[in-house]
């Protein structure tokens, strides 16, 4: 079966052997985007968190055929060639990571917000950084990162 | 600390030490560039996949594996025999690489495939037949303990895999002149490291040698052991270190997934990759060792300590690892942390059919915190004395030896304490609390009291807990050291050759820092290489919390050396002395000199290189560990530095549901010079938040050895949500032997957190949790004990569900291939016919199967028929008379995005936000949630109590039934869900929903509960709905037709809701007893209709 769908802008053709192959893997083993990381596999931990046609998704519960026509963005498509998105930029200043593993996903989540919603508040930042779970931070300095990242694009913008 | 050039600011002031400089994994982790194990890809590269035991003792029969060899796409299959049969392991060495003769948990790797990939490695695995012997097996410290238990390894009698005691000072003596002592046996529990990353590695063979690509973080280590487990010479095995996904102490290479990994590369003569799923994860990693700790304390009325005296059985699971130094850890450790003048203890090390444990963030402190730290808080009870106070009077302090020869450097203990107490506002607390605390409660609330009174108002409490922890310690022989080269490159850079690796916890950043500074570069102009075995000289790797303190030491040095070949170098080409030159950002020049007259370190550097005889720069560092290397009953100073830390909790207690609300935590740790103020923080943030987790939220049910969902479902994580709010502080404090006065602090953190928390819950409500974890309905059983006089507890039962059949049936390996055909339905109609063929099902949103399919790993159906292009189903409107209408295709997201949702239909607006995260609800559908009628849902039990149809299609054409009948009579097989409607409300109602999980985030809840309530203009009640669910079969549905009329008020609505206890049926599991669910049914049904009725209260105001 044969799905086209766009991936951080470009056009992609997935022939799919299965009809219930996962978005997580068709990303990871068939378009070689190995930044969308594959967690728990039921939908819980949300390191496979990607956004499709806006809204923030869990990749390993997506049945990839599903995604026909879609505009699906991961981690690999936020920055530009020499600048990083503000969110990115914003978990780097703030030093809101540690062993990594579930940043794509963070990072996602905080743009899938931060695009809908460029002034969140206190309240939607946490439900949203509750969203992924992270083992490592405790999430704190994640949570300062969203508030950075809204502070950050905000001065891009102007 | 090396003098400093005048022209700094001052003369001691660090450049780049105690800097937040950024961190040198940051750009490749939020880019997703970072590559961890799984995302590594060969030319050729085939997939692991293992049959692993489904029995926790059992004597292997026979193994066939010719169908899964013969089947196409199959390029290795490996069992016990094609091994070196050579048991392994970091002390004890008693693990096979795959099982030779008999299995000792459900988990133990039996046989293994490699194939082209994941799919038919999984399938052939399927077809590999084992023929067991069941044996019976040992699945607790007392049965393993029993006269005539069944023995796990035949040469260790009695189940004793290691023991060994100690006496130090005069301990009876200390006990007699004692006025007051406390005692008491404690449980901790197995609690997994759960990195988001699962363990794994690619392997691949060259010439006889192989390479390994492991997310281990401990490379040296890892390929020592992994070299014995495959016969081969240490040198002949290279591990390269990828980037670690969290390790915790969970990836130092206990496991067996590396080893039948290059086992598999060897017979396949190709790369190999294996990595755990998530349940391997669960089965087979090895997590933090479960402890019955019984300690006494002797004080004088002072509160002087006199003695302490512990025994500790300690539960090692199948395989050894390193549990007998966590072992040696939780007997002695704690003994550096208070001024203890005699201590006597004995420790066993018990083998048990479990899942073998190991190293865990805490190595056993945790579990001697959890009940010795409780201990103390007991003792400050009976002495009358505030629990800061006596800890602070104990406190140890530099100079002071443990029993065991701990000598204590820098300590500040006491500047911890008291800054916890601080942060917390421990004074201003406890005074606010003391009226409430005269005539001193009973211990437990009395028997006429009617327990519903007691749910009003929650009681809150403080509790603390203080921890010591190690430096590096001597474990592996008698070295704990670290070796280190910093080369100077001709353009200035510098690059540290160190294989200590990173697995998240900043220790590139920091030893960068180190040598920056060492050397007087710029920060960005160090750079540092990731372990490889085959270059960089041997180290340890991350464990013991030694990364800052022995490799910051090691780096430190070989810093130093370079910078004295940098400045001899410099000397000799500016023709002046050594000690006349400096190095200073990046530059060298004479001390005291002009701008002008200082050169680029390159320069130096180059000039140094090409001349006769020329050389490059490169400086050699070593440390060792000023410590001793332990003898057999644990004497021995462990590590040249300890550090420490204080932490306070507050809690809040629900009485009528036992739930804690975790308010605050305070961790305050002495570190000596934080290096790294972010990093310093993160780990502290993170290591409580893991003690957290440890406290109260992370456990499994069991049943015949194994955990019956191990899947992050049944085992939660903390999230942000349940995260309290989190104050993190440092000592002010320098260690003369650390690097710029550093020591470690990656495991302190988490230690005391379990216990301050349990002293918080006591201090609340006067229940002492003696288990872990501390759960909402051990608490609700000591508040209630008449709830649970006459509990009739049904004998145990297996498990069901397709999961639990799968793994029961030894398949643990996650998915398998369905490939079943995928097909767009264009009409409702469409969808029937394909649904009514029998070979098909239907999808909406996709989750359901994509869950099934990887968690029983089952084939459901031949064709996936998907509804979401049915334009009828997408349909979602409110029309002129105020009908909600929402087809079987609308995401569940499209009710929290319209604002009169909040409005008229409150119940729904709270189930969306039960259900969670935007991800989830943007998935979740209106049909795949509805469609298969289950109460424990929350959108279909929040439309039950608003009156909702349903209208369904089936062969025989559309009819449209209320929800509650449907929940009655069940939709037919061949029948699909349409849409739903809802009325609107009528004038002066509201609803309410609630959803109880008492802990993290499940599928289903403990109970959840709807409600709905109209009023007359008048305030007496009109109408009256509520309905219960997840503690029955069907949902509950009250009848409230005697509450019309009623002038409602809380004694109303509770007696209403007394029936909810007869009509349960629930059933014990990991949500809870089926008792306590009855409760909470009864509880939560009153308080849906409450918080209904309050609603529509506000409604006529």
């Amino acid at each position: 079966m044969l799905v086209k769908f766009r991936v951080n802008g470009d056009p992609v053709e997935v022939n799919l052997k299965s009809g219930d192959r996962l978005l997580v893997d068709v990303l990871r083993e068939d378009l070689q985007l190995t930044g969308t990381k594959h967690g728990c596999g039921i939908g819980a931990c949300g390191t496979c968190t990607v956004m499709v046609d806006g809204y923030p998704i869990a990749s390993c519960l997506q049945l990839a055929a599903m995604c026909d026509g879609a505009e699906v963005r991961t981690v690999e498509g936020l920055a530009g060639a020499s600048t990083l998105h503000p969110v990115q930029q914003a978990f780097v200043n703030r030093s809101a990571l540690q062993c990594g593993i579930c940043i794509p996903g963070h990072v996602m989540a905080a743009c899938a917000l931060l695009e809908k919603n460029p002034d969140p508040t206190e309240e939607q930042i946490r439900a949203s950084v509750d969203s992924v779970y992270c083992r490592c931070t405790g999430y704190v300095r994640i949570a300062e990162a969203y508030r950075e990242a809204i502070a950050l694009a905000k001065t891009r913008k102007t | 600390m090396t003098p400093r050039d005048p022209r700094l600011p001052s003369a001691s002031g660090l450049l780049v030490v105690g800097k937040d400089v950024p961190r040198t994994d940051a750009v490749p982790k939020v880019t997703g560039a970072a590559q961890y194990v799984a995302d590594l890809h060969f030319p050729g590269m085939l997939h692991a996949a293992v049959l692993r035991s489904p029995h926790p003792h059992a004597r292997i029969v026979s193994i066939d594996t010719s169908a899964a060899a013969t089947m196409p796409g199959v390029k290795a299959v490996a069992t016990g025999g094609d091994t070196a049969k050579r048991k392994w392991g970091a002390f004890r060495p008693d693990l096979y690489p795959l099982a030779i003769d008999k299995v000792r948990y459900v988990g133990d790797e039996v046989a293994a495939v490699a194939a082209v990939d994941a799919e038919t490695a999984r399938a052939a695995v399927d077809k590999i037949q084992v023929r067991y012997e069941v044996l019976p097996a040992v699945l607790s410290l007392d049965q393993a303990l029993a006269p005539g238990a069944a023995l796990v390894h035949d040469d260790a009698p009695g189940n004793v895999a290691h023991q060994f005691g100690f006496e130090r000072g005069d301990v009876s003596a200390g006990f007699k002149a004692s006025d007051v002592v406390v005692e008491g046996t404690w449980e901790s529990v197995r609690q997994w490291h759960t990195a988001l990353e699962t363990i794994g590695c690619v392997a691949k063979w060259d010439s006889g040698r192989v390479t390994m690509w492991c997310n281990t973080q401990t490379p040296f280590l890892a390929r020592g052991r992994y070299a014995t487990a495959l016969g081969a010479p240490e040198s002949q095995v290279r591990v390269i270190q990828t980037e670690v996904g969290g390790g915790f102490g969970g990836k130092s290479g206990d496991d067996n997934a590396s080893v039948v990994c290059a086992l598999l590369a060897r017979l396949a003569g190709r790369p190999v990759k294996l990595i755990h799923t998530r349940e391997e994860e669960f089965l087979a990693s090895h997590p933090r060792m479960p402890m019955r700790y019984w300690v006494r304390l002797g004080f004088r009325k002072d509160g002087r300590v006199m003695a302490k005296e512990i025994k500790i059985w300690a539960d090692n699971g199948a395989y050894t690892g390193k549990s007998q130094a966590i072992l040696g850890a939780a007997s002695v450790r704690h003994d550096a942390l208070y001024k203890y003048p005699a201590v006597r203890g004995h420790s066993m090390l018990v083998y048990t059919n479990l899942v073998p444990t190991g190293a865990f963030r805490g190595f056993g402190n945790p579990s001697a915190d959890w009940a010795v730290e409780q201990a103390w808080d007991l003792a400050a009870e009976k002495l009358g004395i505030d629990v800061v106070e006596l800890l602070r009077m104990n406190a140890v302090e530099p100079g002071d030896v443990s029993p065991h020869n701990h000598k204590i450097t820098s300590c500040e203990l006491k500047q911890c304490i008291d800054k916890a107490a601080h942060l917390i506002g421990w004074k201003v607390k406890h005074r606010q609390k003391q009226p409430h605390r005269e005539g001193k409660e009973p211990a437990r609330e009395g028997k006429g009291k009617e327990p519903a009174r007691e749910g009003k108002e929650p009681a809150r409490g403080l509790g603390m807990g203080c921890s010591v922890h190690v430096n590096g310690r001597r474990s592996f022989g008698d070295w704990d050291g670290s070796s280190a080269i910093v080369r100077v490159n001709e353009d200035g850079r510098a690059t540290i050759i160190t294989g200590e690796g990173e697995i998240g916890q900043g220790n590139l950043t920091v030893l960068r820092q180190i040598a920056a500074e060492e050397l007087g570069l710029p920060y960005e102009h160090v750079d540092i290489t990731r372990p490889d075995t085959d270059v960089q000289p041997h180290s340890l790797g991350a464990l013991a919390s030694r990364l800052t303190y022995v490799a910051g030491n090691a780096v430190k040095n070989a810093a130093t050396a370079a910078a004295r070949q940098l400045l001899e170098a410099a000397a000799e080409q500016f023709q002046r002395p050594v000690e006349e030159l400096t190095i200073l950002n990046g530059e060298i020049g004479p001390r005291n000199g002009s701008e002008t007259e200082f050169r680029p370190v390159g320069a130096v550097v180059r000039a140094n290189i090409y001349r006769r005889g020329g050389q490059p720069i490169v400086g050699v560092g070593t440390f060792d560990n000023p410590s001793e290397f332990p003898d057999h009953n644990r004497y021995g100073n462990e590590s040249g530095a300890y550090n420490f830390a204080a932490q306070a909790a507050e809690v809040e207690v629900d009485r009528a549901t036992g739930e804690v609300k975790l308010l605050e935590v305070a961790a305050v740790v002495d570190c000596g010079t934080v290096i790294n103020p972010a990093t310093a923080e993160g780990q502290v943030q993170g290591a409580v938040t893991q003690g957290i987790g440890l406290a109260m939220i992370e456990y499994f049910d069991w049943w015949n050895g194994q955990p019956t969902d191990p899947q992050l479902k049944d085992y939660p994580l903390p999230g942000a949500a349940t995260m309290p709010k989190l104050h993190v502080a440092f000592a002010d404090s320098y260690e003369p032997s650390g690097p710029f006065g550093a020591k470690g602090l990656g495991e302190i953190g988490l230690d005391a957190v379990p216990a301050a928390i349990a002293n918080a819950v006591a201090d609340a409500c006067r229940v002492r949790i003696h288990e872990l974890p501390i759960t909402a309905e051990k608490i609700h059983r000591a508040l209630h004990p008449e709830i649970y006089a006459n509990e009739n507890v049904p004998p145990p039962a297996a498990p069901k569900g397709g999961m639990w059949t799968r793994l029961s049936a030894g398949r643990p390996s996650g998915a398998r291939p369905l490939n079943p055909q995928f097909v767009w339905a264009a009409s409702v109609e469409e969808a029937v016919r394909l649904l009514a063929a029998g070979d098909a099902a239907l999808v909406a949103g996709g989750m359901s199967h994509a869950l099934r399919r990887e968690r029983t790993g089952f084939p459901q159906a031949k064709r996936l028929v998907s509804i979401m292009r049915i334009p009828e189903l997408s349909e979602f409107s409110i029309d002129a008379r105020g009908v909600l209408r929402a087809g079987a295709a609308v995401r569940q997201q499209a009710f929290s995005e319209e604002a009169r949702v909040r409005t008229h239909w409150p119940a729904i607006e709270d189930a969306m936000e039960s259900v969670g995260h935007i991800r989830i609800r943007r998935m979740l559908t209106v049909g795949g949630s509805v469609g298969p009628l289950i109460g424990g849902f929350d959108l279909p039990l929040a439309l039950l109590v608003l009156g909702a149809r349903v209208t369904v299609a089936g062969p025989t054409g559309r009819r449209t039934l209320k929800l509650e009948e449907a929940f009655q009579k069940r939709f037919a097989k061949d029948e699909m869900v349409v849409s739903i409607e809802v009325d609107p409300p009528p004038a002066r109602s509201a609803s309410s929903f609630i959803k109880y999980m008492a802990r993290g985030v499940l599928e289903i809840p403990t109970v959840n509960t709807a409600a709905a309530i109209t009023l007359k203009a008048d305030g007496t009640c009109s109408h009256a709905r509520a309905a219960i669910g997840a503690v029955s079969w069907k949902p509950i549905v009250l009848d409230l037709t005697t509450l019309a009329g009623q002038r409602l008020n809380e004694d109303v609505l509770r007696a209403a809701v007394q029936g909810v206890r007869a009509a349960a049926e629930p059933v014990s599991d990991v949500r809870g007893s089926a008792t306590y669910k009855r409760e909470m049914a009864v509880e939560f049904a009153y308080r849906a209709l409450a918080n209904a009725w309050k609603r529509a209260r506000h409604a006529i105001a």
